[in-house]
């Protein structure tokens, strides 16, 4: 067994929100929150709504800011705090070593849908026939009807725009992935398929940290559970 | 995938920024137009400038793009021979710079283009401009460049005042481009527009951006078009930077009260 590489160290960190503009109310989040994940790893963040879950996962992609501590991203090999990280870096590790896959999608109204998920592919320098075939294979394997793939999702319904959003996540998962309720409006069918792309991830190397609702789902992707209810803020 | 990486991406902000702003500031009389601004832009990057009306952002705009000289502040440009202090330079030396290495999008495509050429000569201009001088060359690129913004070459030989507004616009884009800036300044560029012509332009800036690797500061008061197009936002109240940061943080999780206002006056963005 080889050595064990960490891929986040997150230390002491705390989160609390104040709402300038309702009277400067303070909602504290969670405080001093420190764990790590090692590579290979699928962590799946616990706990009831409102307990901080996603604010978490925004903090580790450097979307949320937080009130104290340090988050370390393993960037090719290196320890980057991204909390302190300039915009350009924080961009950088997004680039390369970052992956966020939320529950909705947020593209520009007109972009058609084989170009959403084409779209990280050409980002890395993917030429594009090759970007074309495998946007094409994932769509196809998340049961999204060719009909759609020219167009744009705007008009599309809830569960066929995560589908979309998925397929952009997944076409070329990054090193890490975070991953955020993916499967809330999926049929079982479509959930068997996010749960086969996320193990095929993990197989190709990526490390998971992720928020799943469904109990059945959470059991088959998770390695180990952080219960996030140690952290509240009193 | 690819887990191998370039270490050289560790570098990345050890190469030079394109554009530094240095504590920049206008006055008109004792009137703040801006103060005190300071940020990098590296190339590749968009910068995007949000803020009410009267904040200062057209003023920083003029300011950076060397139309209007800061009352106090330096403005430095990384050309081929090192970073130059585009003040210090002489106004035609500053001219030429501005024709060759920039581009400036008005929000109004009037004060861009030349009413009174044709499409197809509000492009070709900026070829000669740079000494391109073969006609046959200068009218297929020019030609090549309406197809890009998605004007019909046919009509290569039509006035500017004949376009819709929408239309005008993205011959302004194409004539700014098509010399192949590397550093481009917009002021509202879809102000005016009605929302499917602003779309249709927006995809079109952000696929133009990522195939030239343009760097941009981009004006706007329309923070969804800031989450759309630009890498990180400064945003601007009374003249000054009161935050900045990447634009997802700053839309997401604003710190500032006045940001807390502006991102909670809009529905979703
Ligand atoms: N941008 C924000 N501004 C202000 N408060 C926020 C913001 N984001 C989250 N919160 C607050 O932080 C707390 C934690 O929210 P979060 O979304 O992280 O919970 P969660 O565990 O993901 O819940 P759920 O399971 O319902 O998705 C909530 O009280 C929420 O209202
Ligand atoms: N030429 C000028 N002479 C005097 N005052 C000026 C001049 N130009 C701008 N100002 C003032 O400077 C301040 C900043 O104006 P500026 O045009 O930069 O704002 P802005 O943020 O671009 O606003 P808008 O969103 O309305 O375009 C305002 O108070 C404005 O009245
Ligand atoms: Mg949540
Ligand atoms: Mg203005």
């Amino acid at each position: 067994m080889s050595t064990m590489t960490t891929m986040i160290n997150v230390d002491g960190i705390s989160k609390a929100f104040t709402l300038h503009n309702q009277g400067g109310v303070r909602l504290p989040v969670f405080t001093d929150v420190s764990f790590k994940v090692e590579a290979g790893e699928a962590l799946v963040l616990a706990g009831p709504s409102g307990i901080g879950k996603s604010s978490l996962l925004r903090l580790l992609y450097g979307n949320y800011r937080p009130t104290a501590g340090r988050i370390e991203i393993n960037h090719s090999g290196r320890l980057l705090d991204i909390v302190s990280a300039t915009p350009r870096r924080v961009l950088e590790v997004r680039r390369r070593t970052l992956g966020f896959v939320s529950q909705f999608l947020r593209v520009i109204p007109r972009v058609s849908t084989i170009d959403i998920v084409r779209d990280p592919l050409l980002a890395r320098g993917v030429d594009g026939a090759t970007a074309t075939k495998r946007a094409s294979d994932i769509l196809a394997r998340l049961n999204l009807p060719e009909r759609l793939w020219q167009l744009a999702p705007a008009t599309f319904s809830g569960g066929e725009q995560q589908r979309v959003n998925i397929a952009r996540s997944f076409v070329e998962p990054a090193p890490i992935l975070l991953i955020d309720e993916p499967t809330a409006s999926l049929d079982t069918a479509n959930r068997d398929v996010v749960v086969e792309l996320i193990a095929e991830a993990r197989k190709q190397g990526s490390t998971i940290v992720g928020i799943f609702h469904d109990d059945a789902v959470r059991a088959r992707v998770a390695t180990r559970h952080l219960a996030m209810s140690d952290f509240k803020s009193s | 995938m690819t887990i191998a990486q370039p270490a050289s991406s560790f570098d990345a902000d050890d190469t030079a920024p394109l554009l530094r702003a240095t504590d920049v500031s206008r006055f008109y009389g004792d009137r703040v137009g801006c103060a005190g601004v300071t940020f990098d832009l590296w190339p590749g990057e968009v910068l995007g400038v949000v803020g009410e009306s009267g904040s200062g952002k057209s003023t920083l705009l003029r300011c950076l793009a060397g139309l209007d000289p800061p009352t106090g502040g330096r403005i430095v440009f990384e050309v081929p021979a090192g970073p130059v202090d585009i003040y210090s330079l002489s106004e035609q030396d500053r001219r030429r710079l501005m024709r060759t290495a920039w581009g400036i999008v008005h929000q109004n495509p009037r004060d861009g283009l030349r009413m009174d050429i044709t499409a197809g000569g509000n492009v070709g201009e900026r070829l000669m401009d740079r000494g391109d001088r073969h006609y046959g060359r200068i009218r297929a690129a020019a030609s090549d460049w309406l197809g890009r913004v998605e004007i019909d070459p046919a009509r290569i030989d039509d006035r500017p005042r004949d376009f819709s507004g929408g239309m005008q616009q993205r011959l302004q884009i194409a004539r700014v481009l098509v010399s192949e800036p590397r550093l481009v300044f917009m002021d509202e560029p879809t102000g005016g527009l009605d929302v499917s012509v602003q779309a249709k332009l927006l995809d079109l800036l952000r696929v133009l951006v990522r195939d030239l690797g343009l760097a941009a500061v981009i004006v706007t008061h329309d923070l969804a078009v800031a989450r759309l197009l630009t890498d990180r936002l400064m945003v601007m109240k009374d003249g000054a930077v009161i935050e900045s940061g990447l634009t997802d943080q700053v839309l997401d999780d604003p710190q500032a009260a006045y940001t807390q206002l502006l991102t909670s006056a809009v529905l979703t963005v």
